[in-house]
């Protein structure tokens, strides 16, 4: 641990010469605005500057794109809370209480509790990053084909009613998604399954579209359905000194920051959509642990504070298995894969002893950008949060050409759009119907997974059922999900037979 | 005063989606579609000469992950791309396979080759504390244990899967595969203990044999790894199996000569950059540059090959 404090100080030595401070700077600056926009994400975004650190020693090329892809998780939830437009996967669960925030006049304080809990998870990320890494990389390798499929379930299960309104709703909703994920090649055998003969389906249905579709455009389409009057208001206006959160709302969301960035940090550990989980699963735990849960919905600080927290958490700790098993879990860390190799760097077991510097620089260049961020971030909230002056009669058309132009850039797929602008209808009819979206959506992120891990658990074990309860890890994840299912039933008919019980002893 | 501002953008959005049209190729940057997962070995070979291949194409390559049905999402989106020399893929040895196996939307000759640039052979990593301490105690555990050792492989159909069908009909034993989405998943679930073996081609746990986590078992090469000089080849231990893959460059059939022409060049002048031989090096790759006729007889002679093993297994 001294050992640790005393290389993280030589770290900080060189994350602060003044070239690194500078590449660290221009990280963040592209990172966040990467995460503005709808579409283009991080893994994009690294992609195509990677190119641009041709020259760079290798130390401010690996500082410079980390700082992209965390910039994005800050960025990534400014359109969200503005446009119920999710900038980023990460950002979908944001979209809930945030754009309800922004709609009751209250942008400012959502979108600078993100950049503060951005940086507390960031921050302690960090230091899990530095005192836990090797030994929870060993942890994550414990995750195998059957512990991968039980942990989904359990997530499936106990995430698909994430806003807590109905659960039918919610299930169908999940079915929906599932269905909507087997759409594509079948990612064990490659056969095409629904893709009735198109190519573009080949691929699945792009989730990005989805999660646009669904929010964004659905949402310009229910504004639109509206009386004509409504369109001209703009949306109520806060007075300056509310652009920023006021102690009350300080006092809500630090609970929900720390929560939210443990719980994000263990499940970035976790190979797969970790971001997603995490997010849904910060969401779900505030909505729990919340003395009004019924705020959540409507506009609860808590339900921006604990997701965006949790996704920062969950990228700093997406690090750990690309530094020290040198294999990418998510695939932004795996552009970054790319990158250290293009600079001679094998991540890998012996990366740590064998690049002390490099590792210990992006370490502490991430601290350092985390700051970066929040000093970048804060004074940009009042510019933000005044694009909800704009008349809706005028924002609403630039929204959808922002969602196009956003959509576009991912895949250049023209396809992609037509994708989009269905799933905005279908998320227009869900609105209406009061069916979520947010279900569908963590559905069709694990679904395929799922399905895979499934599938190689039982050819591993010659199609026995028994792989999953005789590994303890599954066996574990198995038992909480019954517990979660059959708990509620089981505690109701205690309190009914306790209730059961007074009432004879009155009569 | 809007509607001047709707018209600019409406301007603005024309000009920004026109299609660039001039004499000079290349005038923006080339895209390389991998069909595997990031993080493989495919991936990181051509993402390190992408890298050097940049300054002397004059515009950026770019790397772009099409992963998903063995490979034929990837390639069925670059066959059917505008073969303008913008979008290549990587070709490289399940090309030659998953036709034969699959109905698919293209075989090899909807590509045009540009270039050769790997030539790995194929070998089985195992965990070193396995309990197999040479290759005959391993293929006399698989051959009284049938089905029972479990193989990981990148993907079905791939080609370290039909590697590993071909070794065990040469071997007259039987392995249980377990089919991953790429490279990394499958050594990421052999260190983590899940599965018993996995079948790579290099780098794929080149960092973790280094390190001491994994070991080679067999090695399905001609001659012996200069970096592992104690890790023979199965051959010199009296299997006669020599097997691996090639990794190349190819263009949707119909690009223009002197388009094929100049990307050649260019990368042939990336795979001899120092930066990428050291890359290469580290990585444990063979380089093995062929040019665009070489190359083509290459796939045409494996697209033969494969089409015959194929049909025997399926028997």
């Amino acid at each position: 641990m001294v050992e640790s404090l005393q290389h993280l100080m030589n770290g900080f030595g060189i994350a602060a010469t003044v070239q690194n401070l500078l590449y660290c700077l221009i990280g963040c600056i592209v990172g966040t605005l990467i995460g503005v926009l709808p579409g283009i994400g991080p893994i994009a975004g690294i992609a195509l500057l990677i190119p641009a650190t041709f020259g760079l020693n290798p130390t401010s090329a690996i500082i410079m794109l980390a700082g992209i892809y965390y910039g994005a998780m800050y960025g990534g939830s400014t359109t969200s809370i503005l446009l119920n437009v999710p900038g980023e996967t990460a950002s979908v669960i944001t979209c809930i209480d945030g754009y309800r925030m922004a709609q009751k006049g209250r942008a400012g304080p959502a979108l600078a509790i993100v950049a503060i809990g951005s940086f507390i998870a960031g921050t302690i990320g960090i230091f899990g990053l530095v005192f836990l890494a090797p030994p929870l990389a060993e942890a994550a390798l414990a995750f195998g084909p059957p512990e991968y499929f039980s942990l989904m379930v359990l997530g499936f299960i106990v995430l698909s009613n994430v806003t807590g309104k109905s659960l039918l709703k919610s299930l169908m909703m999940a079915i929906v998604g599932l269905i909507i994920g087997t759409i594509g090649l079948d990612p064990v055998a490659g056969d095409a399954r629904f893709t009735y003969g198109s190519v573009s389906l080949l691929g699945g249905i792009e989730f990005v579209a989805v999660a646009i579709g669904l929010f964004g455009i659905g949402e310009v389409l229910v504004n639109v359905n509206q009386p004509s009057e409504m369109l001209d208001q703009g949306v109520l206006m806060p007075r300056l000194r509310e652009l920023y959160p006021s102690l009350q709302d300080l006092k809500k969301s630090i609970g929900a920051i720390l929560r939210g960035t443990v719980s994000g940090f263990a499940i970035g550990l976790v190979p797969g959509p970790a971001p997603v989980i995490a997010t849904y699963a910060s969401y779900m735990i505030e909505r729990k642990v919340s003395k009004h849960p019924e705020e959540f919905g409507k506009g609860a600080i808590e339900g921006v504070a604990g997701p965006e927290s949790a996704n920062n958490s969950a990228c700093q700790a997406a690090f750990i298995p690309l530094f020290v098993l040198g294999i990418p879990f998510a695939p932004p860390t795996a552009i970054l894969l790319g990158a250290l190799l293009i600079h001679g760097v094998n991540p890998g077991p012996l990366m740590i002893s064998q690049h002390a510097g490099l590792f210990w620089g992006v370490i502490a260049s991430m601290y350092i950008g985390n700051f970066m961020l929040l000093i970048l971030n804060l004074p940009l909230v009042p510019l933000f949060a005044n694009i909800l002056r704009i008349p809706k009669r005028i924002l609403l058309p630039l929204v959808i050409l922002f969602c196009i132009t956003g959509m576009y850039t991912v895949n250049n797929s023209v396809f992609d759009i037509w994708m989009m602008l269905l799933f905005g209808a279908m998320g227009f009819l869900m609105r209406k119907w009061a069916y979520e979206g947010a279900p569908l959506l963590l559905a069709l992120v694990l679904g395929p997974k799922l399905e895979v891990a499934f599938r190689q658990s039982l050819m591993i074990s010659h199609g026995d059922f028994g792989i999953f309860i005789n590994r303890p890890v599954s066996m574990v994840f198995l038992l909480a999900t019954v517990i979660f299912l059959i708990g509620p039933v089981i505690w109701l008919m205690f309190k009914k037979t306790k209730k059961g019980g007074i009432l004879r002893v009155k009569s | 005063m809007f509607k001047r501002i709707i018209s600019i953008l409406f301007v603005l959005s024309l000009i920004l989606t026109m299609p660039i049209y001039a004499a000079e190729f290349p005038t923006k940057e080339v895209q390389i579609i991998i069909p595997w997962a990031a993080g493989g070995a495919t991936d990181l070979i051509f993402r390190a000469l992408a890298a050097t291949t940049g300054k002397y194409l004059g515009k950026a390559v770019i790397v772009v992950n099409r992963p998903g049905g063995a490979g034929a999402v990837g390639y069925t989106e670059a066959a059917q791309a505008k073969p303008d020399g913008y979008t290549l893929v990587s070709a490289i040895t399940p090309l030659t396979i998953l036709p034969h196996q699959v109905k698919t939307a293209y075989t090899y000759k909807n590509f045009e080759p540009i270039i050769n640039v790997v030539r790995d052979p194929g070998m089985f990593l195992v965990r070193s504390d396995a309990p197999w301490k040479s290759l005959k105690e391993f293929l006399d555990y698989a051959k009284k244990n049938s089905d029972m050792i479990t193989v990981g492989n990148s993907g079905a159909g791939g080609g370290v899967h039909l590697i590993a069908l071909a070794f065990e009909k040469t071997a007259g034993v039987k392995f249980n595969h377990i089919p991953f989405a790429g490279g990394g998943p499958s050594v990421t679930a052999l260190l983590g203990g899940h599965i018993n073996a996995v079948s790579v081609s290099p780098p794929e746990g080149i960092e973790h044999v280094k390190a001491g986590k994994l070991k080679i078992t067999a090695l399905f090469a001609e001659k012996r790894f200069e970096l592992f000089p104690n890790v023979p080849t199965v051959k010199e231990q009296g299997v006669d199996f020599v097997m691996g893959q090639w990794r190349g460059l190819a263009a949707p059939k119909g690009t223009p000569p002197d388009v094929i022409k100049k990307l050649h060049d260019a990368f042939k002048k990336g795979m001899e950059d120092p930066a990428f031989i050291k890359n290469a090096k580290d990585m444990v790759v063979n380089l093995s540059y062929l040019g665009p006729e070489a190359f083509g007889k290459l796939m045409a002679h494996d697209d033969e090959f494969y089409g015959k093993l194929v049909k025997e297994i399926k028997k």
